[in-house]
């Protein structure tokens, strides 16, 4: 085993417990602590396959944004400190079920893909490239989904302003 | 009309910002400005403020003469009693009784130096002195008397 | 000249000789994370001095002036007293929390130091993306205070995790965009691209307008960013005692105070490679007798001359403005500095696109 594959089981190994972690912790701010850690264990593993922008932006949307958002919820809850109930058997069961299937789903999907070798050696995608990728409505340009998502961002956006809007007393 | 007044509160305020910045790097570049007194180290070269005040005393002549009349406007001033005025009469040329001090007892453990009592006294008696290294073993060695023994009132003092 | 890229290459050829290839990359590792270390509690000792020196002057005083020629050794003597002081926790603390906040917050700072270019060609990891890297390690800044807060189960570290959650989250994007502006003006998010495309000028002359206006948002934003006076409202002593780490004490209330000089040292070496061109030396245009005599300075003076300039600005700042309330602080990100960065990006790209710039 070289240094490399070392990195990736130690990474992945990391993921794992912390994904572990996360959904059995009994305290909430722990459980996002654990999986602000499973989601740097994924980004880590990006930065091992030299998706070195997909690794940064992990790190700035998920750790930086969401667990961020996450935790400062938190925060604002009532009697977050204290632990969660023990949740029912059935609740468990079916939790459980679900993700075995979402596991069968993807295991599925793996092994009836054959991953053909093509010999040659991952290249680094440049920023350039993936900017442009994204901006070019041609042949497998992003533009219509990114102005799609930007359009559902505006509107979430508008939302937020509607919803924290204060309505002048003379206004009625 | 918006975006001009808004263009306009920026430009305002980085103005003051950067006067106060200004100001800072002012004292930053002249070092010669610090004010603080090494104390113990500078004892003998120490320079202080001339409105600094350290406790009340009351100024005597070569003739052991002061001037206070005993008229006790001080102890009246005094927000917290830190001086007591103990008075007699005395008996003049003319046989006439004059109030004059026996002892001015003064609380140097009580006083705040908030100078009404010099601000008070009608014939400049007692002043502000600027010594203050106070600290003594026994507080009733705070409990001073200002006026020194045998001294009487400067002719002349009303 | 000595250099410290030929320094670099020199201990590489010599443990090439010697060993494999994987023992040598291994051995290399380790010495830079010993340079890291050491460069940690160098810089540690030299910023709290700097720090202390420069407030005193700036208010009139004189400063430690005790321990050692000048009160030089001031910041080592304290460093001792925290590194032999009692770690308390608290009861009722969440103790794993407790104690990771303040390793999480050092092992942040240690990775935003690895794309920074200290000399020409001189990093740990000139990596791809390099500013993008910076600000995604800089938004992981936010989690061991917030970690922090929490875990100490005190109201006061509570309240200032909270604000602090909500001043690094919005001054983020504001730092994000006047990055992006060299970025658009220079077309790669790599620092040892930025840096030799500063090779005739610093993009602080050659970009005018545009690249003023980022420079100017990019000091405030890191200002609030690394939790500096004015945008202290996270550990505000008049108001929360010391905000999040009031119940930390001994070693690990060093290493946050540390983390926390780490990361101005470090956002403001980007500020420099940014703006001022890092380890560029001053080149005007195709003045060669001019580049030339500014090339016998060493490219690490530089680097180090410029980040020191910007922490002493932002030290500046701190011991002049008072601090702001909260929702002055969110008035100034959201209907100020956000704006402005927008419509500065898009200014930056017209002359990008025009070719305006020099």
């Amino acid at each position: 085993m070289s240094g490399s594959d070392l990195v990736f089981y130690i990474l992945a190994l990391m993921t794992l417990c912390f994904g572990v972690l996360t959904v059995t912790s009994r305290q909430i701010f722990r459980a996002a602590v654990y999986l602000l850690f499973c989601l740097l264990g994924v980004a880590g593993i990006y930065f091992w396959l030299n998706y070195q922008f997909l690794a940064a932006v992990q790190i700035v949307v998920y750790a930086g944004g969401i667990v961020v958002l996450i935790l400062f919820s938190i925060f604002l809850t009532q009697q977050s400190g204290e632990k969660l109930p023990v949740p029912a058997v059935s609740r468990k069961f079916f939790s459980a079920l679900a993700a075995f299937c979402a596991l069968a789903l993807v295991l599925v999907s793996v092994f009836r893909f054959s991953f053909a070798e093509s010999g040659k050696r991952s290249a680094l995608v440049s920023m350039s490239q993936i900017g442009e990728k994204m901006l070019s409505p041609g042949e497998g340009g992003y533009a219509l989904p990114f102005e799609v998502i930007s359009v559902l961002l505006l509107a979430a956006l508008i939302g937020c302003i509607v919803i924290a809007i204060k309505t002048k007393p003379d206004a009625r | 009309m918006g975006v001009i007044r808004y263009l306009r509160d920026i430009w305002r305020g980085a103005v003051s910002l950067a006067r106060g910045m200004r100001r800072t790097l002012y004292y930053f570049l002249r070092p010669k400005e610090i004010i603080t007194q090494q104390y113990p180290d500078n004892r003998l070269t120490l320079n202080l403020p001339e409105r600094f005040k350290g406790e009340v005393v009351m100024p005597h002549n070569e003739n052991n003469e002061h001037r206070c009349t005993g008229c006790q406007a001080c102890e009246l001033a005094c927000p917290n009693g830190s001086l007591k005025v103990i008075y007699k009469y005395e008996i003049t040329a003319e046989g006439k009784k004059k109030k004059a001090i026996d002892k001015l007892v003064y609380h140097l453990e009580l006083c705040t130096m908030c100078n009404l009592c010099i601000e008070a006294c009608p014939s400049d008696a007692i002043k502000m002195a600027q010594t203050f290294e106070h600290s003594v073993f026994d507080r009733s060695q705070l409990i001073k008397i200002l006026n020194k023994p045998g001294s009487k009132i400067m002719e002349g003092v009303e | 000249m000595w250099s410290f890229q030929q320094a670099a290459q020199q201990i590489h050829e010599w443990l090439s000789e010697r060993m494999s290839a994987g023992w040598a990359l291994a051995l290399e590792m380790v010495l830079a994370g010993l340079m890291a270390i050491g460069l940690f509690a160098m810089l540690g000792l030299i910023l709290v001095l700097m720090e202390r020196k420069v407030s005193a002057r700036m208010q009139v005083r004189l400063g430690p002036n005790r321990v050692g020629p000048k009160g030089m050794l001031q910041t080592a003597a304290d460093t001792l007293k925290l590194l032999l002081k009692e770690g308390l926790t608290p009861d009722g603390a969440d103790k794993w929390l407790f104690h990771a906040a303040p390793i999480m917050a050092i092992v942040v700072s240690m990775l935003l130091l690895a794309p920074i270019a200290f000399a020409m060609d001189f990093q740990l990891w000139d990596v791809n993306i390099g500013v993008l890297y910076v600000s995604a390690m800089s938004s992981l800044m936010v989690i061991s205070i917030l970690m922090a807060g929490w875990a100490s189960n005190s109201k006061y570290s509570l309240l200032g995790a909270m604000r602090s959650g909500a001043q690094i989250v919005s001054y983020e994007l504001s730092a994000g965009l006047s990055v992006l502006t060299v970025v658009t003006l220079t077309g790669s998010l790599q620092i040892s691209e930025i840096i030799r495309s500063q090779a005739d000028g610093w993009w602080i002359f050659k970009g005018h307008v545009p690249v003023w206006i980022a420079f100017v948002i990019f000091i405030i934003a890191i200002t609030a960013e690394t939790n500096r006076a004015p945008f202290d409202l996270a550990e505000a002593e008049s108001e929360l005692t010391a905000g999040f780490h009031t119940e930390y004490s001994g070693i690990k209330f060093a290493l946050f105070f540390l983390a926390e000089y780490i990361n101005v040292f470090v956002l403001c070496g980007i500020g420099a490679t940014l703006f001022l061109g890092g380890p560029m030396p001053f080149h005007i245009g195709s003045w060669e007798g001019l580049n030339r005599i500014m090339d016998w300075i060493p490219s690490s003076v530089w680097f180090f001359g410029k980040t020191f300039l910007l922490i002493f600005v932002i030290m500046w700042f701190r011991w002049t403005f008072p601090r702001l309330r909260i929702d002055q602080l969110l008035n100034l990100e959201w209907k100020y500095l956000l704006p402005l960065g927008m419509v500065n990006v898009l200014l930056a790209a017209l002359i990008a696109i025009k070719g305006w710039h020099f």
